[in-house]
């Protein structure tokens, strides 16, 4: 157990820049959540937390000492990789238990560590088999156990859960979130799944390019995102972004939207952004699906809610909610209505546009405004 | 479908020919062989009344320990081929053993503890490959002296193992850097150094390759001549040189079945070797070539 310090880390292949000033605090037992676009870094990040691959320069530090130079085997940190990396010529059983074996724990404790393992993750009966004779959700599960099989002061997760059909990544989440509340080790996550990241994570470190956008809670993350790309990264179906002018009301600002010819303005929650230095100029108003609903009689009168008729252009039942593509300002805005709500492709239909939790984007920086 | 009305007519005749293109050409490189044993087993009696080629009328073994032991073979005192076969036993095993580890220590370090350099450590290497025999005949027999193993059954064998770690190393490596580079980091999470990487992850892996570099470096170093030749006194001399000096002794009648049954002896170990593991020599090759 420790906390874990990057400190502006800098990662390069050569001439290829990887990782461009890293830094995160991760405080001890936290859950940490690694989230981006394919290619952005994640895995080169937890290979040099491992110390698998050499920061090119900036520091990590491991509860106090600084390991930026150490061996991976002095570290004490325990990996699943993406692509599983198990050995070949042994078994299951082997497997798990050739790290424990290296670091020369008494046979007995052993067996009964494999076993224990073997339980939690369903793999009894595959003890005695190779990796090559394993499906890919079964090999992740070894891989999960071999890391889980010792007591690292830190894991690092690669897209664990990945190749698990539903039922099961449901199932090993809650054993993920089960067994940090026991061990309180610190891990760090790797995963392209929004649920995971969101029911997982104490706090989400969101990637782009090799730069974190925005380390923050998942609420935060969600509700308050630092720019548009964390906003649009964030969340499934993703927040809708449209291009709007900003105008003056007697005292507050609104957005101006068009849907079916006729203009509607859509007040401003001063709490979500100061729109002073924009009246006349064209932001980024984004909305999230959920924020765009069905008529519902008690919210009509709400300050920050406006009834707006839209055209439906296409619509997506998902079984609990159906999504609704609709034309806003000529783009296309998604929103999230009660299936039994919902109206036919072609026919308008009134939603309510909920903009007390909206967010605005400078058009040209994308920065948060 | 509709040119030929029964295909399997038409798979038959296509087998026919392959088969009798197949068998002419194993024929055309068998008959020497099948030759060589039929000359082996004839005495020299029955060559010299009658044709070269021609079966043998009475079988006997006569020509095989003749030259195994009792041909006398320039001034030596022992006589026979096998003195010159005892050593290139000698030889071939260290040289065969030391190349095989050196080239799968160098491929495992270029693979994956790759260092400052590591390439052009490895472009250097592969150099060797390409540089013939007789280039480095004057520099080596002088680094033999400095080193006062000329002419002794050592220097043959170090010579053997410089001249092999190229290919060695060319094989092991090539093979290696076919693996998945996170064994070897979930190995060194899991705590495991470098010669327990090797020993207990990378080795068990090797079989295949481990066996076409032990094929390859045998029959290599069996069948030198040149080296053999040129590094060796009359103590040392493999089976190579001494075949060469039994045919070439000039005394007497030409003994045409002793020096079959002497080339004979000089290649059966390769053969053997070939039967032997042939099957996982072909498998290694193309195994690089296939994931998984
Ligand atoms: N050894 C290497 N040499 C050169 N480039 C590399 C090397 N390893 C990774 N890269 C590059 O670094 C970038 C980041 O790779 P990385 O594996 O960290 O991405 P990732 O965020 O884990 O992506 P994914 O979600 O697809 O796993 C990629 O563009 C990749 O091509
Ligand atoms: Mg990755």
């Amino acid at each position: 157990m420790a906390e874990l310090k990057i400190d502006n880390v800098y990662k390069s292949f050569g001439e290829e820049h990887i990782l461009k000033g890293i830094s995160l605090d991760v405080t001890d037992g936290e859950f940490i959540i690694l989230v981006g676009p394919s290619g952005c870094g994640k895995s080169t990040l937890l290979n040099c937390i491992a110390g698998l691959e050499d920061v090119t320069t900036g520091d990590i530090l491991l509860g106090d000492t600084n390991v930026t130079y150490e061996a991976p085997k002095d570290r004490d940190i325990a990996m699943v990789f993406q692509s599983y990396a198990l050995y070949p010529n042994m078994n299951v059983r082997k497997n798990i238990a050739f790290g424990l074996e290296i670091r020369k724990m008494p046979k007995a404790e052993i067996a009964e560590e494999v076993a224990r393992v073997a339980k939690l993750l369903q793999i009894e009966p595959l003890l005695d088999r190779k990796p090559s004779q394993l499906s890919g959700g079964q090999r992740q599960r070894v891989a999960m156990g071999r890391a889980l099989a010792r007591r690292p002061k830190i894991y690092l997760f690669d897209e664990p859960l990945s190749n698990l059909d539903a039922k099961l990544r449901v199932e090993m989440r809650t054993e993920m979130k089960k067994l940090h509340q026991r061990l309180g080790t610190t891990i760090v996550y790797v995963t392209h799944d929004q649920i995971e990241a969101m029911t997982l994570a104490d706090r989400i470190a969101v990637m782009k390019g090799g730069i974190v956008q925005q380390f923050g809670t998942p609420q935060e993350v969600y509700d308050d995102p630092a720019n548009m790309f964390v906003a649009g990264f964030m969340g499934s179906p993703s927040m809708n972004f449209l291009r709007c002018e900003v105008t003056k009301q007697e005292k507050d600002y609104a957005v101006q939207i068009e849907s079916q010819g006729t203009i509607f303005q859509l007040p401003v929650d001063p709490k979500q952004a100061d729109l002073s230095s924009y009246v006349g100029k064209t932001v980024v108003l984004g909305i999230r699906p959920e924020q765009i609903t069905h008529v519902m009689p008690h919210l009509v009168a709400e300050q920050y809610i406006t009834q707006v008729p839209v055209k439906i252009e296409v619509t997506e039942p998902t079984g609990a909610d159906t999504l609704i593509l609709a034309r806003i300002n000529d783009q296309e805005c998604e929103c999230r209505v009660h299936p039994q709500e919902a109206g036919k492709v072609g026919e308008s239909m009134e939603l309510l546009f909920n903009m007390s939790k909206a967010v605005f984007f400078d058009e040209q920086t994308e920065a948060r405004l | 479908m509709a040119k030929s009305k029964n295909p399997s007519y038409a798979n038959i005749n296509a087998r026919a020919v392959l088969y009798a293109v197949l068998i002419i050409v194993a024929a055309y490189y068998l008959l020497p062989l099948i030759l060589m044993i039929v000359t082996s087993f004839r005495s020299m009696d029955e060559i010299r009344m009658g044709q070269l080629i021609e079966w043998p009328k009475t079988f006997s073994f006569d020509a095989w320990s003749m030259a195994w032991s009792e041909v006398q073979i320039g001034a030596r005192e022992e006589r026979g081929l096998r003195p010159y076969f005892i050593n290139s036993i000698l030889m071939v095993i260290p040289s065969v053993a030391i190349s095989t580890i050196l080239g799968a220590l160098n491929g495992y370090v270029l693979s994956f503890w790759k260092f400052r350099g590591s390439e052009l450590f490895f472009a250097a290497l592969l150099i060797g490959c390409f540089l013939p025999f007789q280039a480095i005949l004057l520099p080596q027999s002088q680094l033999l002296g400095w080193l006062g193993l000329s002419g002794s059954l050592v220097g043959l064998i170090l010579t053997h193992v410089v001249y092999g770690v190229s290919f060695t190393t060319l094989f092991f490596r090539n093979y290696y850097v076919n693996l998945p580079h996170e064994l070897v980091k979930a190995a060194k999470l899991d705590g495991a150094g470098f010669w327990v990487i090797f020993f207990r992850i990378i080795l068990p892996l090797s079989a295949p390759i481990l066996v076409v570099t032990v094929i390859w470096q045998f029959t290599q170093i069996w069948n030198d001549f040149l080296f053999g030749v040129v590094f060796s006194d009359p103590s040392s001399q493999p089976v190579t040189v001494g075949l060469n000096n039994m045919v070439n002794s000039s005394t007497g009648e030409k003994q045409y079945n002793v020096d079959m049954a002497g080339a004979i002896i000089a290649a059966l170990p390769t053969i053997v070797v070939y039967v032997v593991a042939g099957k996982y020599f072909v498998r290694g090759l193309t195994a690089g070539s296939v994931k998984g």
